[in-house]
């Protein structure tokens, strides 16, 4: 990310509390202070438009951050040790990250998924050496559907269908990496896709009947975009560098997205037929794994800055233009 | 090897530096053939340029295809997913996975035909890092084995030190070739570990409760704490617990040392060059080791091969998730680090007398498994050079079109470390004395 502020201070009131916030110009070290408990902090989320808000201080290698509980808390995996990526919570009104899973033991969890009507959750778990089984887990009941498939690999990027109904990831079972679905109760495995090159990042449009998609056929990760019927590909992209992790914004508008065209990983966002693609983030250091509030105008993701990885509140209202797709 | 041919070996000038490292890696040959070279090894002795080496050890074996030696025209099945950019190298392409690094080309140079004699970690480890296969065996010294043999231990600093969580190993078994070999358990590396946030630890001393270099205020302080341990032990422990921490003991009460070990010396600004991951403050914790004078670092990448198992530290072997984590993970970490420390070795003016060299055990298959990630391949692979008089800004070697095999001369570990240690001023007289790298040759093209 690219801090620009000059050093400023804003007071904001907000039901439950007071927050105080000081931003650090050159640096773009922003300080958060907390006054009191703040219940219903992204209630009023726009009112901290322009200026990213840095969620998290520890600077570990983070990543998949994730808006849970109505956009009142960020799930998101990080490097407890060298040897563990742990998933935790982030309530954002203590701000005290706790991990999800006290059962994880030793496993790594990534790339957690959540069903919109918060039943599920769905992630890739290391299980065994180059295992990485996709699990469906009933919050609720902590009951769980372990997807297989043949033999070793690793499924990637699980997504739920709008209506809670499946889940869509990526799995290389037989060549290609080809994306996937299968019901909450792992019955009826599907493949969905026969294509070249490698499919990754599924997610489906709000109205659940386009799924958006990366594949590398042309060379590097591209964003396409096919209806759940398979036909009507689209492709959204176009540039020799790679395009990946759309994440469509909850209006079903916008598509937020992760290029390298500029010369590291930065943030960008198109309209979901492609065109009016807008540079978020400029920073000459990494900022990867947008993923959207609920409020359609506020991404979480995580940035390196100083060589520290922290997850950040971005304003996704704000763009600057970029020429071409 | 004898090259008079392809080079001149001498001029109005005198004799060629790369004629005269030819001639010099070939005296073992020579000598048996009666033909002494003492004079030039001598000479190549007072030419040797490296006081340290730097080893970055990417353990696990990096896929060559999406990092340095892109193939975006071979078919689907070889190519992978990431697009090419240019380099400050004419001709040369990385993949945008390394963007750091492309535009650093001009100071390091980029070997494109590796290839070795193993397929399997724990072996191929082995002929990585010593020259030479574990069996039959005995198993061959380290390079920085031989090193710290050559130079002996000045100070309190080992001549020899593993930066990373452990010695290489995958789930079954350590690699042989660690240490000291042939030339004896004196020579193994000490080891010592850097934390993402730049603690050091010195794992031989975690009997001792919360000690740690930084903790270490006196003699005093680190006697009390060693009596409580001799105290604890029984009689035969106490006499392995003495050999072990010997040096230790030595290290962390010697001022020098202590410094060495102390990453918050640095600027906020350079550490942060580096990026808060562990191989990024190990990288760092290198350079001031031989800051200080030790001739030989090791920086291991991981402890374990494994990418993706249960208490695994995501090495290089990716028979799964091998474009994921080269993205997510592996490429941005090495890109940034070996960036930094690059930087930080030519600002500093060390790269004059700093032999810079990452390379793993072997590469990854061309063709891309069934699985969408990449198997071992042993027959082609790269490594990168720097400093101490090697010419940088270069590509050394060709790899065929799909990257499967060299199609110029292979380069091999034992070629690598015969040419690390004419760097360090090891000649062929001492090889030869040691009994080490027999047979060995330069990498001429390096110079």
């Amino acid at each position: 990310m690219n801090f620009s502020s000059r050093g400023t201070r804003a007071d904001y009131d907000v039901p439950g509390g007071n927050i105080e916030i000081t931003f650090h110009a050159p640096r773009a070290y922003i300080k958060l202070q907390l006054c009191c408990m703040v219940c219903c902090l992204f209630a009023t989320a726009s009112a901290f438009a322009a200026e990213p808000v840095q969620l998290t201080q520890d600077g570990s290698l983070k990543r998949d951050p994730r808006f849970v509980d109505g956009g009142r808390s960020v799930v998101y995996c990080y490097d407890e040790t060298p040897a563990l990526v742990r998933m935790m919570k982030l309530p954002l009104n203590d701000k005290v990250a706790r991990p999800v899973f006290e059962d994880a033991a030793d496993k790594h969890h990534y790339e957690p998924a959540f069903s919109p009507n918060g039943k599920w959750i769905s992630f890739t778990a290391c299980t065994g050496n180059l295992s990485g089984k996709l699990v469906i887990r009933n919050l609720e009941s902590g009951e769980q559907a372990d997807i297989t498939h043949k033999g070793r690999g690793g499924t990637r990027s699980p997504a739920f269908s709008p209506d809670s109904q499946r889940v869509i990831y990526a799995f290389a079972e037989k060549g290609p990496q080809q994306l996937w679905s299968v019901k909450t109760d792992g019955t009826d495995k599907q493949q969905l896709t026969t294509c070249s090159g490698v499919s990754n990042w599924p997610t489906f449009t709000p109205d659940g009947r386009t799924i958006v998609f990366s594949n590398s056929r042309e060379k590097n990760y591209e964003i396409y975009s096919v209806g759940t019927d398979g036909t009507g590909e689209r492709r959204l992209t176009n540039n020799t560098l790679m395009d990946i992790r759309p994440a469509v914004s909850p209006d079903g508008r916008q598509i937020a997205f992760v290029s390298t065209r500029t010369g590291n990983y930065d943030i960008f966002l198109m309209n979901i037929d492609g065109s009016h693609v807008r540079q978020i983030t400029t920073s000459e250091e990494r900022d990867d794994y947008p993923n959207w509030h609920p409020n359609g105008e506020q991404l979480v993701i995580v940035s390196e800055q100083d060589g520290a990885f922290d997850l950040y509140l971005i304003d996704a209202t704000q763009e600057r233009n970029v020429a071409g797709r | 090897m004898l090259d008079f041919g392809s080079y001149a070996a001498a001029s109005c000038s005198g004799t060629s530096r790369r004629a005269f490292i030819r001639t010099s890696a070939a005296v073992p040959a020579m000598m048996s053939a009666g033909l002494p070279a003492m004079a030039e090894i001598e000479q190549a002795r007072r030419r040797a340029k490296a006081k340290s080496v730097i080893l970055l050890w990417l353990w696990g074996g990096p896929s060559h295809l999406d990092m340095v030696d892109p193939k975006p025209d071979a078919p689907d099945d070889f190519r992978g997913p990431f697009g090419t950019i240019a380099t400050r190298t004419t001709g040369m392409h990385f993949t945008e996975l390394l963007p750091r690094m492309a535009a650093r080309s001009d100071r390091y140079t980029v070997i494109r035909s590796m290839q070795t004699t193993n397929g399997g970690h724990p072996g191929a480890g082995t002929v990585g890092v010593t020259g030479f296969e574990e069996k039959p065996g005995p198993v061959q010294p380290n390079f920085g084995a031989i090193v710290a043999k050559d130079r002996g231990q000045q100070e309190a600093l080992p001549p020899f030190f593993y930066v990373g969580r452990g010695i290489p190993r995958d789930l079954p078994r350590r690699i042989e070739g660690y240490g000291g070999g042939t030339l004896g358990k004196a020579y193994d590396p000490f080891l010592v570990h850097c934390s993402d946030r730049g603690d050091v630890s010195i794992p031989t001393l975690k009997m001792l409760p919360n000690m740690s270099p930084n903790r270490i205020e006196d003699r005093r302080t680190l006697e009390k704490a060693l009596d409580v341990e001799r105290y604890r032990l029984d009689s035969a422990e106490l006499e392995r617990w003495g050999q072990t921490y010997q040096s230790a003991y030595g290290l962390l009460t010697d001022e020098k040392a202590r410094v060495a070990f102390d990453l918050t010396r640095e600027s906020q600004k350079t550490r942060s060059s580096y990026g808060r991951t562990t191989f990024g403050q190990g990288c760092l914790l290198a350079r001031r080791l031989a800051q200080a004078g030790v001739p030989y670092v090791q920086v291991n990448w991981s402890e374990y091969v494994e990418t993706f198992t249960p208490n695994g530290d995501f090495g290089w072997d990716t028979h799964i998730y091998n474009f994921e984590l080269l993205q997510d993970r592996h490429c941005p970490i090495f890109d940034r680090a070996y960036s930094a420390l690059l930087d930080d070795l030519h600002n500093s003016g060390m790269l004059e007398d700093t032999l810079l060299v990452a390379m793993g055990e072997f590469g990854r298959t061309p063709k891309i498994s069934t699985r969408a990630s990449r198997e071992h391949w042993q027959h082609c692979y790269f490594s990168l050079w720097a400093g101490a008089g090697v010419e940088p800004g270069r590509c050394i070697g060709q790899s065929d079109a799909k990257a499967e095999y060299p199609v110029t001369r292979p380069v091999t570990p034992l070629m690598t470390g015969t040419t690390m240690m004419e760097l360090c001023g090891i000649g062929a007289k001492e090889r030869a004395e040691m009994k080490v790298l027999d047979g060995g040759s330069i990498i001429d093209e390096l110079f």
